[in-house]
């Protein structure tokens, strides 16, 4: 396991983007985290006196970029590419949403690395909580380049 | 719904029906404001809209109006995502969306432009029924 140092160490995102809690486990093509949902994240700033049920729902979105900053650790691993590089999400595919999550739930996210073709990573995998499926991931791609100046072509999570 | 991008599309244009192909167009634009929460912390020293967010206004615009012929719908999957370019701070979102019925199902393809040309293309597959 990994504490919240390392993890936070090892990515450049911050509050309220910083979406990873903890590292169950790394192994060399594969890593396993949780991401905790709390009513106190800001997402939920602006609910009224009496929002519908549906209004807790955790923005799907964000369980995606959490499972993507996890494949983010995968990469920026001692042995993964050259530190200077940021890492670019390039794109994805068959991604579904198979139930919603709400404040209180723990998402585990599970990262498999398909293949990686010179600075390209394609990997798979999913998230769930308990035992139900929240997402699966049919693949996403993300690329390393060198760091460029901001505001330059960054779209994605980086590390490094 | 909740979400992390505070700001909500504007309708450009209606979703209108071709008869011909059966498929419903629609346009939104969406007003990146420096204010937004997520760039506090994506990056801290580089805001740019993560990319996730850009899915995201997607799909609000694409809900903002669904084609009547569709019914109620929900999101049930991403079938393909691809970033193009960075959105920054002050950017506006031109959302163009082409809805088609693929089976039982909606497929709603988007192109994501900013001023400064293509930013994202998706494809957003819609299923009959209330949410998940």
């Amino acid at each position: 396991m990994t504490g919240a140092g390392e993890t936070r160490a090892a990515l450049p995102h911050r509050y309220p983007m910083l979406l990873v809690d903890r590292v169950l486990m790394t192994a060399a093509d594969e890593i396993r985290s949780l991401k905790a949902v709390t009513l106190n994240e800001p997402w939920y700033a602006r609910l009224g006196a009496d929002p519908p049920e549906a209004d807790f729902a955790y923005p799907d979105f964000l369980l995606l970029e959490s499972w993507t900053q996890t494949a983010g650790l995968l990469a920026a691993r001692p042995d993964g590419p050259e530190s200077g590089t940021t890492m670019l999400f390039g794109s994805m595919r068959d991604v579904e949403f198979h139930r919603r999550v709400f404040p209180g739930d723990v998402v585990e996210h599970h990262v498999r690395l398909l293949r990686a073709v010179d600075d390209t990573l394609v990997l798979e995998g999913g998230s769930r909580t308990g035992d139900e499926p929240v997402l699966s991931v049919g693949t996403v791609t993300v690329a390393f380049r060198p760091r460029e100046q901001p505001h330059t072509k960054h779209t994605g999570p980086a590390t490094r | 719904m909740t979400t992390a991008v505070l700001a909500r599309p504007r309708t450009v244009r209606e979703p209108g029906h071709d008869t011909g192909t059966g498929k419903w167009s629609a346009r939104y634009s969406v007003v990146i404001d420096a204010e937004e929460p997520v760039f506090a912390g994506h990056y801290p020293d580089f805001p740019i809209l993560p990319g996730v967010c850009v899915l995201e206004c997607v799909r609000t615009a694409a809900e903002t109006s669904v084609p009547p012929d569709a019914g109620r719908v929900r999101l049930a999957s991403v079938e393909s995502g691809r970033f193009l370019a960075a959105v920054h701070p002050g950017d506006v979102l031109d959302i163009e969306l082409v809805w088609e019925p693929r089976g039982a199902d909606w497929r709603c393809t988007a192109k994501v432009a900013t001023g400064r040309g293509p930013a994202a293309t998706a494809r957003l597959r819609y299923r009959h029924g209330a949410a998940r």
